[in-house]
């Protein structure tokens, strides 16, 4: 029994002795599975892809076709790209969920809004740039050439996003490190001067432009991909050194952070213009134009990525494996796939409007009698839009245009003839897919009251304006489903910009027939005619209104509109603005029986969108966005932006 | 600090074994309770003399006597002293009647146990007993309001799901089962299910018959356990077999129908058409555009074919649903060995159809002796348990059908025509309750299996040594298995009399997922322990070393299936795969020493050296010492001579401890390099390049090797008592400070174009404070014995100091500040809710009086503004009510009642009880928002109080005509930014409720009547659970406890129960 219990004794305390001596030191120390060091990433062109992967992906937008990531602002916000934002201006409003009505009830831009100050994606391209020389062992000195270009391409594109939100912004390009010493004011960096960002832009396109490679790469930055933001920055530039100038009371800081000198207009404009002839004279991009239907083709130019040379840049998606759900919220209601979302976007007619008629008259349409005495009545509800530039087939869905082979009728009520008071009443229901009979109209004709797809005055997920969008709305079976969703890309670049950077540069610059040979070439695909602009015939007025229909939806015309400094002025607040508001138009069936030229007939009534609550308001203090308190309490070089 | 106890021992030890003399008589003999169980530790002294000895385990014991006569004199705590001449004898067995049962009680602390007497720090115990008094499912909700010091919340009551609790507010408590710590790492899925197993999951889903006892740490008491006891730990204790016990076999079961205790009722087809046109009439439109007069009188009356009125409530909602338990167990011992072994089933359906849980439990709690001194042990806990949900799209499948009552509109059928074998394809089909069946929209199955065994050994070394070892291993996994399917629905053609569908009608997206978790817990401890009783000084101490880890790992698969039959998954149809992975690891050395001196003052010294992951290596140890000590003044002569007689019980005690929380880090933040994207393919930071999709590598940053754990100093100070035997309470004040929060040190203002934020450090402080008591009357009159107790927690949270704070202005302090504040007064840094807001001065009665009103109330010159319409006060007086107005509205939002309190009461006659527990909660704060603020929110109906209650004109066709006052504002349709809806005092409410948690009557059959049919107990209780509440959220058809802003949450039930207990 002795020997027994001595034994237990023994064992116990063995097994003490081996608890305590065991190394707990590894038991802590525990091996992540998901993290990859340095040494790894740099000498594998497949991981160093991936992290430029990360790159891309962060830079940054103000729509964009998914949603984002961070909803939160701050300043180190990355991405606020959202494709909602469409709804924000004037080229549409929010007809989706009521939950987000505030966009249509802006009651002024915040200060803060285009606000981006990521330094971080600048730090972690800085810092890519060093760890590359630094553990890049394996690499030829021609992949590192051109990786190091890739990432010089993607910070200066950055750059350009800053400058255009914030102004001269500090352009840091070395990793700050910080010694811990306690006293951080060596790496307070000033802003630089608006003129010195987008001089750096310019520079930095020279000095990669040829290291670039990926030749024929429509999502990886090449050659034409640097001219092209070339193209863009400098045209941003010229036209800032001009209108700015031009105003009342140039928005301007003493040190030049906001406000770049008059004189210096042409010589962007200079360089705008020829980086633009380099895309287009190179013959590596052709407009696109492989559909006969002139209206498909300018969707398909944009939206089809197969067989398409016009983009020279755009962020991609993949199903399954990236993709977005912009057609399952963005379907007409009435051929949606899914039972949720759908119709969110909802074009203006103010943009509609916009789309001239091909023989060059104003995009105005005809829904009154000239002296306004009664309605214009249409056979086909398509009839108003005939004759229209094919873009707006191309954009926007309107009443009585296919989508995906279906017809979408789009019918707000019926107008029913009353002799009694000479005049219409108008019935609309409460319902989609109503008919004007049965139990709850016992008067009616037993025809359709309201279309299944609308509009609709207070109905969510489906038209309020009267219109859908068809611009990046995936026309492929299930892809307005959630379970199956859309890769249609994002268009970043597209030689279709380009000429009209070709052509505004060339305007500027007094090279008038350029100018106009540029935009005839553009619009001859809208179907207009040869030479439809002439030296003779070109403004600046029609440029404008050409880069707003031809470019719509593509993140332009806020841009747009801050540069040509006259954003304040189209969205001035005022309840009465045919630009601040958003405007609907409702087709209604005429019930006139007895009336042979009436009855029937479809009318038209142009009227505010119903849901639409507050003018666009954008005031002088939107023009450069505001700097975060916070950004400036770390470094005092930082001095503000007019107006904040 | 190991050989500081190992040292302690030796001496006391050779101290115990020394003072033998020669030329006495020796008395021996055992001192047992009225049952005849040993006491160990009892003190017999010889009377008039300095001679004392004590009982060691078996209740034995000797002591050597100058001679034959004289007295001894038998004392032990809780007991009857006893003085019996010894009068030459040399065995004198002692039986002690017990006085007072509570202070003799033997109570689990950590790593060991200790009488209810001689504790020191704030602790406070539950039994059996009381636990299974609620019909829980999960344990959390058994303990609400039973025990003073623990908050709670049942924000979402689906099946299943037990109550928020906490432990005076201070977080999340540290759950340790049967001497085994579990993670406390909490958190749901958006499938609303666990992500992992933590000590409260573990927890809820014991068989509640099978806990024995749970005793809850809340001060220093808990510093043994640590890195992760600063909120407070909570101890359960299993079952065991008694040793040398008949086999007894307990049955228990009852059968119950629940209820919603609350929830809003929408409105009725004529008030929403109503409404509707309200609306159009407030926004300047013409309603007559929607609804004629003729139409809205039909739906008013609601008669008409075409115009009935459908009450989504009752379409989606269930009365009396069931609820059914049934356990049955075995214990009992031999002199070697002992067991209990429970097999129990607990079945809950839920009130919306065809969603269920159910979970199966058993137990198995073995000891044998298998050589002198040396006893092994296991116990083993598995169970099952699913859940069945109908697979409706979205991913928590309760959101829709609660959603569905405010969603469908009351003019819209579920069904075509009301014919039932046509889904009505309504204005949002997605939320028709006629798609809630497993065979329409498909199902969900979510099955978590878990088996938890655990190890021990024993030895003893029979000089008040033992040694222990302790394994335990968890294994559980999740099986999650959902079909979504693809279904049509119809419209009817009433010309035709056909039904139609079209491609986009009904649910065109089919849903399949899989998902597996499987998690491995594991703890290995080693514990030696010395417990030796030498005259009046009575010693213990324990040293232990432990270590754990938990690794938990994730695979999901997702396919678009083409077909509802089939549910096999084909790789061709596959678009998502999931593959997660996460580790906790864990070490620690433990040291204790108790001390007191004849009971009367008593001393606790701990400390606890433990280790987390979580740090980079230099950072990751830390030391954790608590003391605690306790005064019997009810044992001191001079109280005893004078107060004696009533004064049972007194004793003071004063506790202060460290531990430690792992705050504000992830797992890995102090490592460097890049994060792989893979596993999630819709990470986000991907991209496609030359059409190819590449997985991206996110930078990870500066890597947090500055950072520590945050170190929680508690104090502690606090009184139990008894009085005239029936009087009974304990009552503690105490305060939780915490330093070393994690803040960026922002003074060393890092540019923010570095790219990069400093790393946090440990810099902030704040405390909780609050008090907690109970008291208990127990007595007996006649036949009837009575009960009442009182238990109340008041804990609240202050933050202290932020790291050298800086204001632009004194407004940007008042509110953004948070030095020396009560948090949930603003938003930020701990904060845990927004309850800044306007505060409602009235109501606008007329236009005239907006006309004139000079206060601009919406920024728009009061033009938005019609009677009815909400008055904020301008508190500022700048003649515009703008966010420079808002002030400090409520507390914060979601988060536990700051004061807590229970009221139990139980009254017995004969073999009748009756036993009752009331709950009560203040300061706690709702907001309303979405379906509980906005008129036909998301396109939906109107709530029937709205519908019934606020400001219209008296002809919504007639702009003119006379407005009536209501308590709500005029309706606006999708105007959600109107002004009305701003955060206000009108929309939140600062909750008060008093409830009746727990009613119940029960009969004990007497023994003599059943023990003719070999049945030794027999007892039957009807049981009703949330019979009522008085509170100040009934105008809103809530239940005071839920946090969900929008009310579309499952509520508690209102429960009634039937059942039995049987012993055989």
């Amino acid at each position: 029994m002795n020997a027994m219990k001595r034994i237990y004794q023994l064992a116990i305390l063995g097994v003490l002795a081996l608890t305590f001596t065991s190394c707990t030191k590894e038991w802590l120390e525990r091996t992540p599975k998901n993290i990859i060091l340095e040494e790894q990433v740099w000498n594998d062109p497949k991981q160093i892809t991936g992290l430029l992967a990360n790159y891309y992906d962060r830079l940054p937008k103000d729509m964009g076709l998914n949603d984002p990531d961070h909803t939160s602002i701050d300043v180190n916000q990355e991405r606020q790209a959202q494709w909602r934002r469409m709804a924000d201006y004037d080229d549409a409003m929010w007809s989706g969920s009521t939950n987000e009505d505030a966009r249509n009830n802006i009651v002024n831009y915040p200060f803060d809004r285009w606000r981006i100050w990521n330094y971080s994606l600048v730090r972690d391209i800085n810092l890519a740039l060093e760890n590359i020389e630094t553990y890049g062992v394996s690499l030829s000195a021609e992949q590192k050439a051109q990786f190091r270009a890739e990432l010089r391409f993607l910070r200066a594109y950055n750059y350009f996003e800053l400058v255009k939100r914030m102004g001269g912004v500090p352009l840091i390009t070395t990793q700050l490190n910080y010694d811990y010493n306690g006293d951080p004011s060596y790496l307070q960096t000033p802003r630089a001067k608006e003129a010195e960002v987008y001089d750096f832009i310019a520079s930095e396109v020279d000095a990669i432009k040829d290291q670039l490679g990926n030749d024929g790469s429509q999502t990886r930055a090449n050659k034409y991909t640097a001219l092209a933001l070339k193209s863009r920055a400098m045209l941003y530039a010229g036209s800032l050194a001009k209108y700015n100038n031009a105003m009342g009371g140039p928005i301007t800081t003493p040190g030049g952070e906001v406000g770049i000198p008059a004189d210096r207009a042409n010589g962007y404009f200079e360089q705008s213009l020829a980086a633009s002839q380099e895309i287009i004279n190179s013959g590596a991009y052709t407009l696109y134009q492989n559909n006969s239907n002139l209206g498909e083709n300018f969707y398909e130019a944009v939206t089809t990525k197969a067989g398409n040379t016009e983009v020279i840049f755009a962020q991609d998606f993949l199903a399954p494996k990236k993709r977005h759900g912009f057609a399952y919220d963005n379907i007409p209601r009435s051929i949606r796939e899914d039972n949720l979302s759908s119709s969110n976007i909802a074009p203006s007619l103010n943009l509609v409007e916009r789309y001239e008629y091909l023989d060059g008259s104003s995009g105005e349409l005809n829904i009154r009698t000239a002296d306004g005495s009664d309605f214009i009545y249409y056979d086909e509800l398509t009839d108003v839009f005939d004759n229209k530039d094919a873009r707006l087939y191309g954009t926007v869905i309107y009443p009585g245009a296919p989508f995906k082979g279906v017809t979408l009728g789009m019918q707000a009520g019926v107008k029913v003839w009353d002799a009694s008071s000479n005049s219409y009443r108008t019935v609309e229901g409460a319902d989609l897919g109503a008919t004007w009979g049965g139990d709850n109209y016992p008067d009616g004709d037993g025809g359709l009251l309201t279309y299944a797809g609308g509009p609709h005055r207070s109905i969510m997920e489906v038209t309020n304006t009267g219109f859908y969008l068809r611009k990046y709305v995936d026309s492929g079976a299930g892809t307005s489903t959630r379970g199956i969703g859309s890769d249609v890309w994002w268009v970043w670049f597209r030689l279709g910009e380009i000429y009209l950077n070709a052509t505004e540069a060339a305007l500027e610059l007094g090279r008038d027939a350029d100018a106009a040979g540029y935009l005839s070439t553009l619009r001859e695909r809208a179907g207009f005619g040869e030479n439809s602009v002439t030296a003779a015939t070109i403004t600046m007025e029609r440029v404008r209104n050409e880069r707003r229909v031809e470019l719509a939806f593509e993140d332009h015309r806020v841009w747009d509109l801050k540069r040509w400094r006259i954003a304040h002025e189209v969205w001035n607040g005022n309840s009465n603005s045919p630009d601040a508001v958003v405007y609907a138009l409702y087709p209604y069936r005429v019930v006139r029986p007895g009336d042979a030229a009436r009855d029937g007939k479809y009318v038209f009534v142009k009227m505010v969108a119903p849901r639409f609550r507050a003018p666009r308001f954008f005031q002088m203090g939107n023009y450069y966005s505001s700097i975060d308190q916070s950004v400036i309490n770390n470094n005092p070089k930082i001095v503000r932006n007019p107006f904040h | 600090m190991r050989m500081v106890m190992l040292l302690c021992m030796m001496v006391l030890g050779g101290y115990g074994l020394s003072g033998a003399h020669l030329q006495e008589i020796v008395v021996s003999g055992t001192v047992t309770d009225e049952q005849g169980e040993p006491i160990a530790g009892a003190s017999i002294s010889l009377k008039g003399n300095d001679r004392v000895t004590t009982t060691n385990e078996s209740g034995t014991y000797s002591i050597r006597l100058p001679n034959g006569n004289g007295t001894l004199v038998f004392t032990y705590i809780g007991y009857g002293t006893q003085e019996l001449a010894v009068a030459g004898r040399n065995t004198i067995d002692v039986q002690l009647e017990a006085t007072n049962e509570a202070l003799s009680e033997v109570v689990v602390v950590g790593y060991g146990t200790q009488t209810k007497a001689s504790i020191t720090g704030a602790v406070s115990t539950i039994g059996s007993e009381d636990l299974v008094r609620t019909p829980a499912v999960a344990a959390t909700s058994a303990l609400v309001g039973k025990v003073p010091g623990v908050t709670a919340r049942a924000t979402d009551s689906r099946p299943g799901n037990g109550a928020n609790i906490q432990i005076r507010n201070l977080g999340n408590p540290l759950y340790v089962i049967d001497g085994v710590p579990y993670s406390t790492n909490d958190q749901t899925t958006a499938f609303g299910f666990n992500s992992g197993v933590s000590g409260q999951n573990v927890f809820n889903n014991l068989g509640l018959e099978d806990i024995e006892s749970i005793t809850v740490l809340k001060d220093a008491s808990a510093s043994v356990y640590g890195l992760r006891a600063s909120n407070g730990v909570v101890l359960i204790t299993t079952k065991k077999g008694r040793k040398g016990e008949h086999t007894s076999i307990n049955v228990t079961g009852y059968y119950g129908m629940q209820n919603f205790t609350r929830f809003p009722r929408p409105a009725n087809a004529g008030q929403y058409i109503r409404g509707l046109l309200e609306s159009e009439q407030n926004f300047g439109n013409d309603p007559s555009l929607l609804y004629s007069p003729d139409q809205l009188a039909k739906w008013e009356a609601g008669t008409e074919k075409g115009y009935k009125s459908y009450d989504y409530f009752d379409e989606v909602m269930r009365p009396n649903v069931p609820q059914y338990y049934l356990s049955a167990n075995a214990s009992g011992g031999s002199e070697r060995s002992n067991y209990y072994i429970s097999l129990s089933h607990v079945n809950q359906d839920a009130i919306i159809k065809d969603f269920s849980f159910d979970r199966t439990n058993l137990q198995a709690n073995i000891n044998g002796n298998l050589a002198k001194g040396l006893t092994v042990g296991t116990q083993i806990s598995a169970r099952v348990e699913k859940r069945h949900n109908v697979g409706v799209p979205g991913l928590d499948d309760y959101f829709n059908p609660l959603l569905s009552v405010f969603s469908m509109w009351p003019t819209e059928s579920p069904y075509a025509n009301d014919n039932p074998n046509y889904i009505n394809q309504t204005h949002n089909v997605n939320v028709n309750p006629a798609t809630y069946k497993d065979d329409v929209t498909g199902w969900v199955d979510e099955w978590w299996r878990a088996m938890n065994v655990n190890l021990s050994a024993e030895y003893d070394f029979n000089f008040g040594l033992k040694a222990k070892g302790l394994y335990s291993y968890n294994f559980t996994n999740e099986d999650f298995d959902g079909f979504e399917y693809t279904y049509d629905a119809y419209l009817y053609d009433e010309e035709t009399d056909t039904y139609y569908t079209q491609p986009g009608f009904g649910n065109q997206n089919p849903w399949r997922e899989k998902h597996k978790r499987n998690v491995v817990s594991r703890f290995a401890q080693f514990q030696l322990s010395y417990d030796k009783q030498i005259g009046l000084h009575s010693i213990s101490a324990v040293a232990a070393f432990e270590r754990s880890d938990t690794e938990n790992s994730y695979n999901a698969i997702h396919t678009v299936p083409s077909n509802n039959y089939v549910p096999i998954m084909s790789f061709a149809e596959q678009d998502y795969l999931a593959d997660e992975w996460s580790i906790e690891a864990r070490a620690g050395y433990i040291g204790r020493i108790n001390y007191n001196f004849a009971q009367k003052y008593l001393l606790e010294v701990l400390g606890r050296y433990d280790g987390s992951y979580l740090y980079a290596p230099e950072n990751r140890w830390g030391f954790f010492p608590g003391v605690s000590v306790g005064w019997r003044l009810s044992e001191e002569a001079f109280i005893k001579d004078r107060v004696g007689g009533w004064l049972n019980d007194f004793k003071l005690r004063a506790s202060y401890g460290e531990t430690g929380s792992e705050i504000g880090i992830g797992a890995f933040a102090y490592l460097a390099g890049y994060t792989y994207a893979g596993g999630n393919v819709n990470d986000g930071r991907s991209a496609v390049l030359d059409g190819a999709f590449y997985n991206g590598l996110r930078p990870r940053g500066i890597p947090i090797t500055g950072l520590s754990w945050v170190t929680n100093r508690t104090q502690n100070v606090g009184f139990d008592f008894t009085v005239f035997s029936k009087l009974s309470g304990q009552f503690d004040l105490f305060e939780r400070r915490r330093t070393g929060l994690p803040a960026a040190r922002y003074d060393v203002l890092l540019p923010s174009e570095v790219g990069y934020t400093l790393p946090n450090e440990n810099l902030n402080s704040d405390a909780t404070r609050g008090v907690d008591g109970m008291v208990t009357w127990q007595d007996q009159v006649g036949n009837v014995r009575y009960s009442l107790g009182v238990n109340a927690t008041l804990a609240r949270l202050r933050s202290l100091s932020t790291y050298k704070p800086r204001f632009g202005n004194s407004y940007d302090q008042y509110r953004n500040s948070i030095e020396d504040r009560w948090t949930g007064v603003n938003n930020q840094g701990l904060a845990t809710g927004v309850n800044w807001g306007y505060q409602v001065i009235g109501q606008f009665q007329s236009q005239e009086e907006i006309d004139s009103y000079t206060i601009n109330v919406d920024g728009q010159g009061n033009r938005t503004l019609l009677p009815g319409d909400l008055k904020y006060k301008d508190v500022n007086g700048d003649g515009i009510i703008n966010n420079l107005d808002e002030t400090p509205i409520g507390y914060a939002e979601g988060a536990q009642p700051y004061f807590n309190y229970g009221i139990n009461g139980s009254v017995s006659w004969k073999g009748i009880t009756l036993t009752l527990d009331m709950v009560g909660a203040g300061m706690q704060t709702y907001f309303r928002d979405w379906e509980l603020k906005y008129p036909f929110q998301n396109n939906g109906n109107l709530l029937r109080n709205v519908a019934e209650d606020h400001w219209h004109r008296v002809d919504p066709y007639d702009p003119n005509s006379q407005w009536v006052a209501g308590t709500y504002p005029a309706l606006r349709k999708d105007l959600n930014s109107h002004v009305n809806y701003r955060r206000s005092d009108f929309w939140v409410t600062n909750v008060r409720y008093l409830r009746l948690k727990n009613l119940e009557l029960a009969y004990n059959f007497p023994r003599t009547l059943i023990e003719r049919v070999g049945i030794s107990g027999l007892r039957v209780f009807a049981n009703g659970t949330n019979l009522f509440s008085f509170d100040n959220v009934k105008g809103f058809e809530i239940d005071p406890e839920i946090s969900s802003t929008n009310g579309l949450v499952y509520p508690q039930q209102k429960l009634y129960t039937f059942g039995f207990n049987l012993s055989l």
